[in-house]
């Protein structure tokens, strides 16, 4: 009965959700009440949607083939978690999850926005909750997690091979905790809107649900990157391949979000710029959602596709994006325009920041729909490659990053760009210098590398500028300089912390881009290669049996140029319900370069490796990690800072 | 019943839990929001304050910030004053219907959607039948072990022989049979179970061994009705027609007239007396001779369509009357000289190896 009971609990939120979202519309000026209602209305949701997931997990896990999501997608043989990561490896599963997180991040404003005033937490909470009636509603009605297969069959069929592995636990949930995440920023965006409350108040509420999403997405696109870096065997860490896009899209929106917010809770200006942000952001995610889910895309993620659940979304997309958007058109123009500022100041930056992030995800967007459009319009198929993306994006994200490390020694209001920049000559001097040490070091002439690595370096080392200059490092005894480093606020941290991650994740990419090396070889068991100093001999191979699949394994051992050896396991897999292969590739992690090693198709009794050197390909993902560090740091600091403006009159050195 | 039973009380909690969400506070008008606004503000005060005190903020820039702030206040209360209207408080008529609602539209929707009496199948609620099949294969596993340490044991053999010939493996059970009959007494059912296994094994052709076998089994029971129809349906397998006949018709002797393959063994006899050809089959090739000669004969008299001149020589091929398909395939030449018009009948013809206007192409 459980399953059933789920069932009943998923549309109980449904009719809850749609009741809140039609009485909050219609209730919000009625006070304290309203808002209670729906608060309690939102937990309600929340503790429903819980239960329907977890039922789903419970039949998963006990093998419960009477329901027809769990015979199509999971076998009684897949290890637990892979039982239980398979309940989202599917169209209906993943969208119980979004709803899911929606009404997570519905209640969690709840819970914590008691102090919130009560018109705006109502239409927020009314809005969470039409966008959960919306989408609970289409999973319940054109995609039903909890139809039945009577009788049930006596196995099922198993989830995708490629699917079967940890990265399923991990890389949907923290993505879509970061796309829904910023379903809260639009909800505040509509309450704004429809409110006309807007200001610094709004923009301290607004400004931690972006940093969670954003924190998340930043996880979640990481940890796809290195899902697709591993398992799809292709060795490449990011293809632009419109499901990519799909999610950074809306990281790139988010980011600006992220910044505009800043300058609006500091400052109270921004203000209309970072509404419209919010609704884009969000509109990014749903398309992101859309492509993915309505099967337009053949792609790992699409899992079936069905033409009506397609247009049902391009509805509720057009309708939702529409609506904001016609909302913002009928309102934005009462709002008020918030505070004035130099074009030299923080805030000068930071619009020059979102200047360049919003052109870059127009571009990414161009790249991604254009050649959907086409399709569909013309019926011509064309390729939008990485050498468009490469090109545009790298040509806008070369001036961001060139500006970056100015940006946060930048006063607000009006700024002294001269002093910034004096302050920045230590970072500058430095990034110079390691790029000459490591090209003269490994030799490489004047091409576009080199100056990948200064722009790298540059990020980084300007990154920590900041922070050595208001610790007066080097002016002031250590001792000094210390404790001033310790007691800086957290936020200065994070910004430094989150923009050095990005100098490290630059520096990444130009690394492996420049010098991988790459080896394909057919080698016997028993003999032996070398790749960048690397030995790599065949030792052995053989069939192994694993507990749902059969697999060939090869066993190498690696001496390093060190001397060390180390062992490395590549192997091909046939799942037994799918008969479907799989390649599972070795990787080796030295410092932060990476052996890669895949086992090709075997030939004629010979057997095809392919072997990859790729230096420092780690810090890419560091990079990331350090970035959702920051973020999370940022939350721990709630603490009010004044964003004090600077009087003209004022010196250049009292700058603090 | 025990699901409605929970579904109902779950729902009467929900609802209950929003009704008092809002029960602790009277309907009252909401108080001017200002007040949460000034909150914030204060905040911010107070923080500049603090900056100052801790020297983060020189006092230029603080008289700067507080009076910006100063300001939104000011802006703030202009537009509150103007804000005339009062809102008015949510009422209790509304709220109860919003919650009727909810109870209405998930009861409702779930009786449509939903199966409430399905029960929950897991895997290990319904392992009997795979348990089944799991027992058959590690029976005979054990079984062989069993065999391969004591090969004299009789009824070991005898239980696996048919199990082996039940899944397709009809040289094990073969060996099995073999083995019964060095063990024990070689009775006519053995003989033709060895039999039986042997043709199977050969995809149902007979060997010598097979019908010596199945002759010994007739010699050594007169009454062995398996082992005659298996001589019988092999004699007419290889064509040998009136032997076949006389083995059905000892079969057929030996029946009491209502045995499952009295049929088929009556209609072996009339394939063997007819020669090889099933009466049925005698009687419809009769019957498209007679359509063929219709055909014929109108196409004759009045012509027809190319189609029909073509369908008119594919049957007299299939009959295997070259003769009359020549003739036929001359006579539509005569009727549509052109090539073109016959289109797939010259294929059809020339592919035969009948010959155009006398020639070969």
């Amino acid at each position: 009965m459980s399953i059933e009971l789920g069932h009943f609990a998923l549309i109980l939120a449904f009719a809850i959700a749609a009741v809140s979202a039609v009485g909050g519309f219609a209730f919000w000026r009625s006070g304290q009440r309203i808002a209670l209602v729906l608060s309690q209305g939102a937990v309600l949701q929340f503790i429903l949607v819980a239960v329907a997931f977890a039922a789903l997990i419970q039949a998963f896990v006990s093998s419960d083939f009477s329901l027809l999501l769990a015979a199509n997608n999971s076998h009684s043989l897949k290890p637990l978690i892979f039982k239980i990561s398979g309940v989202w490896g599917n169209h209906e599963g993943s969208m119980v999850l979004w709803i899911f997180i929606l009404v997570a991040f519905g209640a969690m404003v709840a819970t914590f926005g008691r102090r919130l005033p009560n018109d705006l937490l109502a239409l927020v909470l009314a809005t969470q909750s039409l966008l959960t009636a919306a989408f609970a509603g289409f999973t319940i009605f054109t995609s039903n997690p909890f139809a039945r297969l009577i009788p049930a069959p006596l196995e099922g069929n198993d989830l995708n091979p490629v699917l079967q592995d940890i990265g399923l636990a991990i890389h949907p949930p923290l993505l879509y905790a970061g796309y829904v995440g910023f379903s809260i920023c639009f909800s505040f965006a509509i309450a704004a809107l429809v409110s006309g409350r807007i200001d610094q108040a709004w923009a301290r509420w607004v400004r931690p649900w972006t940093m969670l999403s954003w924190t998340f997405l930043t996880l979640g696109i990481a940890m796809g990157s290195y899902w697709a870096y591993y398992e799809l065997g292709w060795g490449g860490w990011w293809f632009w391949d419109p499901v990519e896009n799909a999610s950074f899209m809306p990281w790139l929106a988010g980011t600006a979000l992220l910044h505009s917010a800043l300058v609006m809770e500091k400052r109270n200006a921004l203000k209309i710029w970072t509404i419209f942000l919010s609704i884009i952001t969000f509109s990014l995610s749903l398309l992101g959602t859309f492509l993915v889910r309505s099967g337009i895309l053949t792609s790992v993620h699409t899992f079936a596709s069905d033409p009506t659940r397609g247009l049902v979304i391009l509805t509720l997309l057009a309708l939702v994006i529409g609506g904001a958007f016609a909302l913002f058109a009928f309102r934005a123009s009462t709002l008020r325009q918030g505070g004035l500022f130099a074009p030299v100041s923080r805030e000068g930056a930071l619009i020059l920041n979102n200047l360049f992030l919003a052109t870059s995800v127009g571009a990414v967007l161009v790249g991604t729909l254009y050649p959907l459009l086409l399709d569909a319009l013309a019926g011509t198929t064309i390729s939008v490659g990485a050498p468009f993306f490469n090109l545009t994006f790298g040509t806008l994200m070369a001036p961001l990053l060139l500006v970056l490390p100015f940006g946060p020694l930048l006063a607000w209001k009006r700024a002294d760009i001269v002093g910034a920049a004096q302050r920045l000559i230590g970072a500058a001097a430095l990034a110079l210098f390691a790029t000459i040490l490591i090209s003269a070091l490994s030799g490489i002439t004047i091409s576009l590398a080199p100056l990948g690595l200064l722009l790298g370096f540059w990020v980084a080392f300007g990154a920590i500028a900041e922070l050595v200059d208001r610790s007066k490092l080097g002016r002031i005894p250590l001792a000094e300089s210390g404790r001033r480093l310790i007691g800086l606020p957290r936020s200065a941290w994070s910004t430094a912390i989150a923009h050095f991650g990005i100098g490290i994740t630059v520096l990444g990419i130009v690394a492996t881009s420049a010098w991988e090396t790459e080896r394909v070889t057919t080698l016997n068991p028993g003999e032996s290669t070398e790749l960048s100093g690397y030995n790599i001999a065949f030792d052995s191979f053989e069939a192994v049996q694993g507990p749902n699949y059969l697999s060939d394994e090869g066993r190498f051992t690696v001496t390093a140029p060190d001397g060390s050896t180390r062992q490395m396991l590549a192997d091909r897999r046939t799942y037994v319900a799918s008969g479907m292969p799989t390649t599972e590739a070795a990787i080796e992690t030295y410092g932060f370069s990476q052996l890669y090693l895949q086992l090709g198709e075997p030939l004629d009794e010979t057997h095809v490796v392919r072997i990859w050197h790729k230096p420092y390909i780690t810090l890419i993902w560091l990079g990331a990690i350090l970035m959702a560090c920051a973020g999370l740091l940022s939350l721990t600091d709630r603490k009010l800072r004044v964003g004090a403006p600077r009087r003209a009159k004022s010196a250049p050195q009292a700058a603090e | 019943m025990l699901f409605w039973f929970i579904a109902i009380a779950v729902t009467a909690i929900a609802c209950a839990a929003l009704f008092y969400a809002a029960g602790q506070h009277a309907v009252n008008a909401a108080v001017p929001e200002l007040d949460d606004a000034n909150s914030h503000f204060r905040l911010v005060l107070a923080g500049i304050d603090a900056d100052v005190a801790a020297g983060k903020l020189g006092e230029p820039e603080a008289i700067a910030a507080r009076g910006e702030l100063a300001r939104e206040i000011l802006r703030l209360k202009a537009e509150a004053g103007r804000a005339t209207a009062t809102p008015h408080g949510l009422g209790q008529a509304p709220l109860l219907a919003g919650l009727a609602g909810v109870a209405v539209l998930a009861l409702g929707l779930y009786a449509v959607l939903g199966s409430p009496d399905l029960p929950s199948q897991p895997l290990a609620g319904r392992s009997d039948a795979a348990a089944q099949q799991i027992d058959l294969e590690t029976a005979i596993a054990r079984i062989e072990a069993q065999l391969t340490a004591n090969p004299d044991d009789l009824r070991g053999w005898t239980v696996i022989a048919p199990a082996y010939l039940e899944m397709g493996r009809y040289a094990d059970a073969a060996r099995a049979y073999r083995r019964m009959m060095e063990l024990g007494e070689p009775t006519a059912d053995l003989q033709t179970s060895l039999a039986e296994a042997l043709m199977l094994g050969a995809d149902g052709a007979g060997s010598a061994e097979a019908m010596d076998l199945l002759r010994a089994a007739a010699a050594s029971d007169p009454n062995h009705v398996l082992s005659r129809l298996y001589i019988a349906a092999e004699l007419t397998r290889a064509g040998d027609y009136p032997a076949a006949a006389e083995a059905w018709q000892a079969a057929l002797a030996l029946s009491k007239g209502d045995e499952p393959w009295l049929p088929a063994a009556q209609q072996g006899l009339a394939v063997a007396q007819n020669g090889g050809v099933a009466p049925a089959n005698a009687q419809e090739s009769e019957m498209i001779g007679q359509m063929v000669g219709g055909l014929a004969e109108r196409l004759d008299t009045q012509g027809g369509s190319i189609e029909e001149w073509t369908q008119l020589v594919r049957a007299y091929l299939v009959l295997d009357d070259t003769g009359s398909a020549q003739a036929a395939y001359d006579d539509a030449v005569a009727a549509y000289p052109q090539a073109f018009d016959r289109g797939d009948l010259d294929t059809l013809a020339l592919g035969a190896g009948l010959t155009l206007n006398g020639a070969q192409p």
